[in-house]
């Protein structure tokens, strides 16, 4: 019995650790420094490499076995010596990026492949050349933020950015302060439609419902964000009209039948009163005026006016020291302020 | 509405003549209003240095008696110089200049990369309006632009102005500055401020500096949000004063295991002399190396006054064998106050989706309990379809 409880835990943890994607770190296989300095050329192994196409070149058993002419095993070598998934990565990198050997053979890295694969120097586990190693020749195409002159189709692709940029966190509330300073980076990836999905006046659906069926897809209202909207609002001041208009609120209010004339007041009690006590509003409305202007804003102003226009019962909305640029004669200003009055 | 549509149509149409051409039309249907939707997409590339972009859409009824709407999100052409050097866009378009808020226009905008490592950009045009929001669009323009200079492969600072007006009255007067920074390989940050120059004021803020070693990233942040100066200077609510929220905090981002990412979010928030806190623990795991399938599972506390709420939410994504994958997504809320709207407002969603080839299809249940409605079900149905051509 205990025998089987073993068996079973020693199970449950296997299984635990290829559901995390633990795995043995495997050393790399195939020692490409010690070839490299035993004096094999690289084109010896990679035969055609100077022919180009959309071979991976990879070397195959034969070129192996014309100088290790006695195989310790009789099994491919490739079997052992490839890690398994390498070709498959190479294939994929081959089809994502608009590279060709043959002009930068003929070229910089003529004769001298380490130009570019100057990993094999440290050892081997760095063998495909890192994308400072392209830009040491193509850094016009780095300034100028240029990345299709590599990359075949980073927008289509939606090709994470994993190696050069996170987007990890909280990227929802994360993106506005990275993307102040480098707005051209993001549109290497990011078409106008992206941005447009949310920042958009214009937009039909929240990107949470025309994309439900991705419960990961980034949404600033994601779930049941309808519920809990007006909570969010209140605990953020202004977050709402950074990407909203005010009067968004009241529409969408008005369309669902939540607001207007189909409900009493959603104040609670104390809200507009005779005594300080009892005038919630003025404290509530300095704190957050985005969401007075929600519903109160355009025509609904003239609610504020009726008490606190000049002379009027409501006395000055202002806080000590308040000044503005704009003259009395402007809107609002003059809403309260009429000619004459100061 | 109809031209717009027109115009985005055969801006497709010639670029169906050259490089490749994609389109992509969604369909949903929902028993929620409004009960249908179509969206259109077409981008494509003329020639090396010219594309073209547009979504449009038509979507149902929102009651009996109302008219289908539909309006053009976005439509513009791009030119880009052969050197790279220039770039322009012309149509409607989300603009981006720097610190500045994004403001969505039917306008042009102009990059140039001058010597020395200056950015220039400049934006004018009319900023769009929803269309069920449309009162008058006489003398509505915003003018804009932002200088920067790379700091070499660094990062960038930037100076951005705006101006936008309403019916030719002021409505937004506004610099910004950005900066932004990649220390060395383990360190970045990024700030960004915005000041109203009609009331004068800081209108909002946002520093972020991050450091990321093997596995681990930790970010801290702080925000300030002047609520007032957001508003446009023509509101009356914008004189009332200039309370400002503030927001600091930490996220850390753990790589625990090759599929499993721990997220952790530690913030203190205040609005004039209320402090809140806000926590978020949150896990991912993928259950493949792709990510196709993965659960996540997240808690949420959120103080304040008269605002705070206890919520927790999980989600899963299973790919399924011949192209279905199943998808469900839970959430809980409670408020502390529910001023008897509900004392949990429970979400849910359980969808199928097929995929397979250029055509995909989706169908899901909502349930949900909310301050709005004690129960409400809805189904949800979206058929897509993508053409490639060249």
């Amino acid at each position: 019995m205990k025998r089987l409880a073993w068996t079973l835990v020693c199970v449950a943890l296997v299984a635990c650790a290829g559901v995390l994607g633990l795995k043995r770190s495997v050393p790399e296989v195939f020692p490409h420094r010690a070839h490299v300095v035993a004096g094999v050329t690289c084109t010896r192994c990679h035969a055609g490499m100077e022919a180009g196409g959309r071979a991976l070149h990879l070397p195959d058993d034969a070129s192996c076995i014309s100088c290790h002419t006695k195989p310790h095993d009789p099994a491919p070598c490739s079997g052992c010596h490839v890690p398994a998934g390498r070709p498959a990565e190479l294939a994929e990198a081959k089809a994502h990026l608009k590279f060709d050997h043959v002009p930068h053979l003929k070229g910089p890295a003529s004769g001298n492949c380490m130009q570019c694969h100057t990993g094999i120097a440290d050892g081997d586990a760095r063998i495909r050349p890192q994308m400072a190693t392209c830009f040491k020749c193509h850094g016009k195409a780095q300034s100028a933020r240029t990345c299709d002159t590599c990359h075949t189709n980073l927008v289509e692709e939606g090709t994470l950015p994993q190696s050069h940029l996170a987007h990890d966190g909280d990227w929802m509330r994360e993106h506005g302060t990275r993307a102040a300073s480098s707005g051209d980076l993001c549109e290497t990836c990011h078409k106008q439609s992206f941005c447009a999905d949310c920042h958009g006046q214009t937009v039909p659906a929240l990107t949470s419902t025309r994309r439900f069926a991705d419960p990961f897809a980034a949404s600033a209202h994601r779930a049941g964000f309808a519920a809990r909207h007006s909570l969010e609002a209140r605990a953020d001041p202004g977050a709402c009209s950074t990407c909203h208009q005010p009067d968004r609120c009241v529409a969408c209010h008005t369309s669902r039948g939540v607001a207007g004339d189909t409900r009493t007041t959603p104040h609670p009690r104390g809200w507009v009163g005779l005594t300080a006590s009892e005038n919630l509003h003025g404290r509530e409305a300095r704190r957050d005026p985005a969401a007075c202007a929600s519903c109160h804003g355009g025509a609904g102003e003239k609610l504020c006016v009726q008490c606190h226009a000049v002379g009027g019962v409501g006395g000055n909305p202002h806080p000590p020291g308040w000044s503005s640029r704009q003259p009395l004669s402007a809107m609002p200003c003059r809403m309260c302020h009429p000619i004459g009055a100061r | 509405m109809k031209l717009a549509a027109s115009i985005a149509i055969a801006c497709a149409a010639t670029a169906a003549a050259a490089d490749p051409l994609r389109l992509r039309a969604d369909a949903l249907a929902t028993t929620a209003s409004p009960a249908g939707l179509l969206v259109l997409e077409a981008d494509g590339a003329v020639r090396s240095g010219l594309s073209a972009e547009a979504v449009v859409w038509i979507a149902g009824a929102r009651s009996p008696g109302e008219d289908a709407s539909g309006d053009v999100l976005v439509i513009a052409v791009d030119a880009t110089s052969k050197d790279a050097r220039t770039r322009g866009r012309v149509g409607r378009f989300v603009s981006l200049l720097g610190a500045l808020r994004p403001v969505h226009v039917d306008g042009a905008t102009l990059r140039l990369r001058l010597p020395r490592q200056f950015d220039v950009e400049a934006v004018a045009g009319m900023p769009v309006v929803a269309s069920g929001l449309v009162t008058g669009r006489s003398w509505d323009w915003i003018v804009g632009g932002r200088v920067a200079r790379r700091l070499g492969d660094y990062g960038s600072v930037g100076l951005a102005y705006a101006q936008r007006r309403d019916a030719g009255r002021l409505m937004t007067e506004e610099i910004g500055a950005d900066v932004g920074a990649a220390i060395d390989k383990r360190h970045d940050v990024g700030v960004r401020a915005a000041y109203d120059l009609v009331n004068p004021g800081l209108a909002e803020v946002g520093v972020s500096a991050s450091r990321r070693t093997k596995g681990v990233r930790a970010e801290l942040y702080a925000r300030h949000r002047a609520s007032s100066h957001l508003l446009p200077a023509t509101s009356l609510f914008s004189v009332l004063g200039d309370v400002p929220s503030q927001r600091v905090g930490s996220v850390v981002t753990w790589r625990a295991a090759p599929r499993l990412d721990l997220i952790g979010d530690l913030a203190a928030r205040r609005i004039d002399d209320d402090f809140a806190e806000e926590i978020v623990a949150r896990a991912r795991l993928r259950l493949d190396d792709r990510g196709t399938s993965a659960i996540t599972g997240e808690l949420r506390r959120s103080g304040g006054d008269g605002s705070s709420w206890t919520g927790a939410r999980a989600a899963a994504r299973i790919a399924l064998p011949h192209a279905l994958a199943l998808a469900t997504e839970l959430e809980l809320v409670i408020p502390d106050d529910d001023r008897g709207r509900g004392a949990v407002w429970p979400w849910a969603l359980l969808a199928a989706t097929w995929e397979r080839a250029s055509w995909s299809a989706a169908v899901a249940v909502e349930a949900s309990a909310s301050p709005e409605y004690s129960h409400r079900v809805d189904a949800l149905l979206q058929l897509s379809r993508r053409w490639s051509m060249k």
